[in-house]
């Protein structure tokens, strides 16, 4: 009998211990933990393009979560998404005038909609409607800004230019970043294939002020990131020479493929990476290391 | 089926087998038998191993049909009786399997206690006492906070034979259960046998191959061999009886209607002697 | 030896078992109704293939989450996205490891320990003694099982998945560095509830106990009642499981997705 009793108390400890892991899993590890519990009102807010928006993606007032994307809807014969937001009633004091963005969490993460407050003494009401709202921008666009805009040297004091051969320049394209220490000194000028020599010859704009780099610097293509675009790098040699305008550099080392390098992580053996693939054996460690 | 399937209750039979066909994997095991139990009588079934005594008793309380014939129990016609029906008719029937057949999870308390917390709603005390009873008539009642696995093979069908009569049955069936026992252990179980024959008036039917300790305590044997009754009588008039298949029977002889070969081609064939041989 | 003829050959002879066993499935489920008058058998059975598996259940659980954070840290390193390990972990072990592991695990203990013990139980005529006790064995021994493991998996697996998440935050965290605060928030962010939780963990994990005790049950039930068909019958368990538990994974999740 207290045999049939233990089993009884097991059993519901065993019950017991399964739904507090459930409920750990479910509010501690997963959106809920982000979740409003309380009521909400809705708001609606037209965007032309949503990109990867989904329903219940969060809705963020200075980065906090105020409420969740409801609905997504598209009205045939419109070219505009009609998105509901239900925002928690804590967060009733939005100012009419607010705009309403969508924005992706970092490069690679969901999206979701923020809201800039505006001016107005008055505050949107359930059923309401955010007039003002920005869509959100394809990655190419995010990328193009990215490179363009901060990435480039002001190249105030005028430019000079040198040439390097590539065998392989990846998808460098003209008004990418040259770089050295990671800093911006200039830009891509042009990249031409080389009819005679059968690589690519590119010209690279260097900012005046930095006229003080060796002869015998490397210049290299390297990617930003996983899938961020391709800049060239300078690596300062040792020669007391400076370069001058018209130069060639020399030594050069080319893009490395995405494809190649996805290829050597995964198979982790020697795939066909080109002529700088310094080893054939373990070609993980050098890809680690960059 | 000339009759109903309920049957007025014969006061003289309690199991009464007419035409009873059987046939198993394309081998006949009963052709056309009929049987008759009396009541509170022990009746004995006898016959070679694979005549299909335990068959017998599995159509006596439904877990096998026969393909022709009738089988009546207490004047209800088993093959024909719905679940719920025959599920009433086995309450009234204990069954003593031949391995004791005691739920291994259980005490022998719990076990003896385990059809009355299925079809009962007992209070405790009433249950424990019923148990207690039971289980002090088959000499066991210290036995009770023992697992089966820490019985012997005589005290596990004691326990068993404890659990078959809880419910107080007006039929027990007996399959073999003085295979494997010594002869205390055998004694204990004949003597317990006769004595809920006498005491309680149940009808017992023993399946056994012991015809020495089958002669004290049944009133009526049945020698079945190929599907038929091939004799019946009381005890002394089997023994004396001299046909083929008692001397084989029961004497043990090696060879007699009972083949010592099983049946097979043609010997000097199989071994390659004769043309033809593949 | 024999039978064996009659069952023709092995395609026809798979399709006999699993269209018996779909047969036996229906007799488990009618049983329901008649199981609820055990109700104490069932409690007794989820103490057996719950609470008994969670031993095994939390050791592995924990040892795969700490796999986890170790491999995804290093290869995450490469792309500079440690900071994502916490959402990998979750993602991987809500998603696939948590209920496909914990079901093959769920498998190997509960489920060969159900075909062992009804295989025994038919051997030793106990099946057919509840039978003579008017009591319906489906009722009284498969449908009790079945249900505790249908109830047993789900919270086996959301175990499984706490413990692996601790084993990973534990390499993660604790061991390589990530920052603790990003580890849940990048967690936190990107698991969803119905998506991940409830459909990744819960339903599937439901469907993967189902199919493991169903096929347990059958085997133990259906064994020729020796001591080298219980033998047979228990391997069966594990291959047949193993082989549904990995089918069906796909195919829930490309519907449940």
């Amino acid at each position: 009998m207290s045999q049939r009793k233990s089993y009884a108390v097991g059993t519901g400890m065993f019950i017991v211990l399964g739904f507090a892991a459930l409920a750990y899993l479910a509010t501690q590890t997963s959106s809920i933990a982000n979740n409003h519990q309380g009521s909400s009102y809705k708001v609606d807010a037209q965007f032309a393009n949503i990109g990867q928006l989904k329903e219940r993606a969060p809705v963020k007032v200075a980065g906090v979560r105020v409420g969740q994307v409801q609905s997504i809807t598209l009205e045939p014969g419109k070219d505009v998404a009609d998105v509901t937001l239900s925002i928690d009633n804590k967060y009733a004091q939005i100012p009419t005038d607010s705009v309403a963005i969508i924005y992706t969490s970092g490069l690679l993460g969901d999206q979701y909609v923020g809201i800039q407050f505006g001016g107005a003494k008055t505050y949107v009401a359930d059923g309401g409607h955010f007039g003002l709202t920005k869509s959100t921008q394809p990655l190419e666009e995010m990328l193009g800004k990215f490179l363009g805009g901060g990435g480039a040297a002001d190249a105030i004091g005028g430019t000079y230019t040198v040439k390097a051969n590539f065998t392989n320049v990846g998808t460098l394209a003209v008004g990418a970043p040259v770089k050295m220490a990671g800093v911006a000194i200039g830009s891509v000028a042009s990249v031409k294939a080389d009819p005679v020599k059968l690589d690519a010859l590119v010209t690279l704009d260097i900012d005046k002020k930095y006229n003080q780099i060796p002869d015998d610097s490397a210049v290299s293509i390297f990617t930003s990131g996983l899938i961020g675009s391709q800049y060239v790098a300078i690596q300062p040699g040792g020669s007391p020479n400076s370069l001058k305008d018209g130069d060639q550099l020399v030594l050069t080392q080319s893009a490395m493929q995405l494809e190649d390098l996805i290829g050597k992580f995964l198979v982790n053996g020697s795939s066909n990476s080109g002529s700088n693939a310094g080893s054939n054996g373990s070609s993980n460690s050098p890809a680690g290391k960059h | 089926m000339t009759d109903a399937v309920h049957a007025k209750p014969d006061d003289r039979t309690l199991v009464r087998i007419r035409g009873l066909t059987t046939v198993l994997n394309g081998k006949t095991v009963f052709n056309a038998l009929d049987l008759d139990i009396p009541r509170g009588k022990v009746t004995a079934i006898m016959g070679p191993s694979g005549t299909g005594k335990t068959t017998l008793l599995k159509h006596i309380t439904g877990q096998m049909r026969g393909d022709a014939g009738e089988v009546r129990v207490d004047g209800l016609n088993v093959s024909e009786l719905a679940r719920d029906e025959l599920f009433a008719l086995r309450e009234r029937i204990g069954y003593l399997f031949q391995n004791s057949a005691l739920l291994t999870d259980f005490d022998v308390f719990e076990n003896v206690a385990f059809p009355l917390r299925q079809h009962t709603k007992l209070p405790e005390v009433l249950i424990r006492n019923i148990v207690l009873t039971k289980l002090q008539a088959v000499g066991l009642r210290g036995a009770a906070p023992l697992l089966p696995s820490e019985l012997s093979g005589g005290m596990a069908r004691r326990v068993a034979l404890a659990r078959a009569i809880v419910f107080d049955p007006m039929l027990i069936l007996y399959d073999e259960p003085f295979v494997g026992l010594d002869p205390i252990a055998l004694n204990q179980v004949l003597k317990l046998i006769r004595t809920l024959n006498e005491t309680l008036g149940i009808t017992s039917v023993l399946v056994a191959h012991e015809l020495e300790a089958i002669k004290h305590v049944a009133d009526h044997i049945y020698l079945i061999a190929n599907g038929k009754i091939v004799a019946q009588g009381d005890p002394n008039t089997i023994a004396s009886d001299g046909s083929s298949w008692t001397r084989q029977v029961l004497g043990g002889e090696a060879d007699g209607p009972v083949p010592f070969q099983y049946p097979a081609g043609d010997y000097a064939q199989a071994l390659g002697f004769k043309q033809g041989a593949a | 030896m024999n039978t064996r003829v009659d069952h023709g050959n092995s395609v026809t002879q798979s399709l006999a078992q699993i269209g018996a066993c779909g047969l036996f499935l229906l007799r488990i489920l009618a049983a329901i109704p008649l199981s609820l008058r055990h109700v104490r058998e069932t409690v007794r059975q989820l103490w057996f293939v719950g609470a008994m598996s969670l031993t095994i259940i939390m050791v592995c659980g924990l040892f795969v989450g700490m796999v986890l954070g170790l491999q995804l840290y290093h290869v995450l390193a490469i792309f500079g996205g440690t900071s994502a390990s916490g959402s990998v972990v979750a993602l991987a072990i809500y998603r696939e490891l948590g209920p496909v592991v914990t079901a093959l695990l769920f498998a190997g203990r509960a489920g060969t320990s159900m075909t062992a013990e009804i295989g025994l139980m038919r051997a030793t005529d106990q099946i057919a003694a509840m039978e003579m006790m008017a009591v319906d064995p489906i009722a009284y021994v498969a449908t009790p099982r079945f249900l505790a493991g249908l109830i047993a998996m789900p919270l086996l697996c959301c175990v499984f998945c706490a413990m692996g998440i601790f084993g990973g935050h534990l390499v993660g965290v604790n061991w390589l560095g990530v920052d603790n605060g990003t580890f849940w928030s990048n967690m936190t962010s990107s698991v969803d509830v119905w998506q991940d939780v409830i459909n990744g963990v819960i339903w599937k994990s439901t469907a993967f106990g189902a199919v493991v005790s169903l096929i347990a049950v059958f085997q133990g039930y259906t064994t020729p009642p020796t001591s080298e068909g219980v033998a047979y019958a228990t391997t069966r368990t594990v291959v047949a499981s193993s082989i549904a538990i990995l089918s069906l994974d796909f195919v829930l999740t490309a519907f449940l997705m």
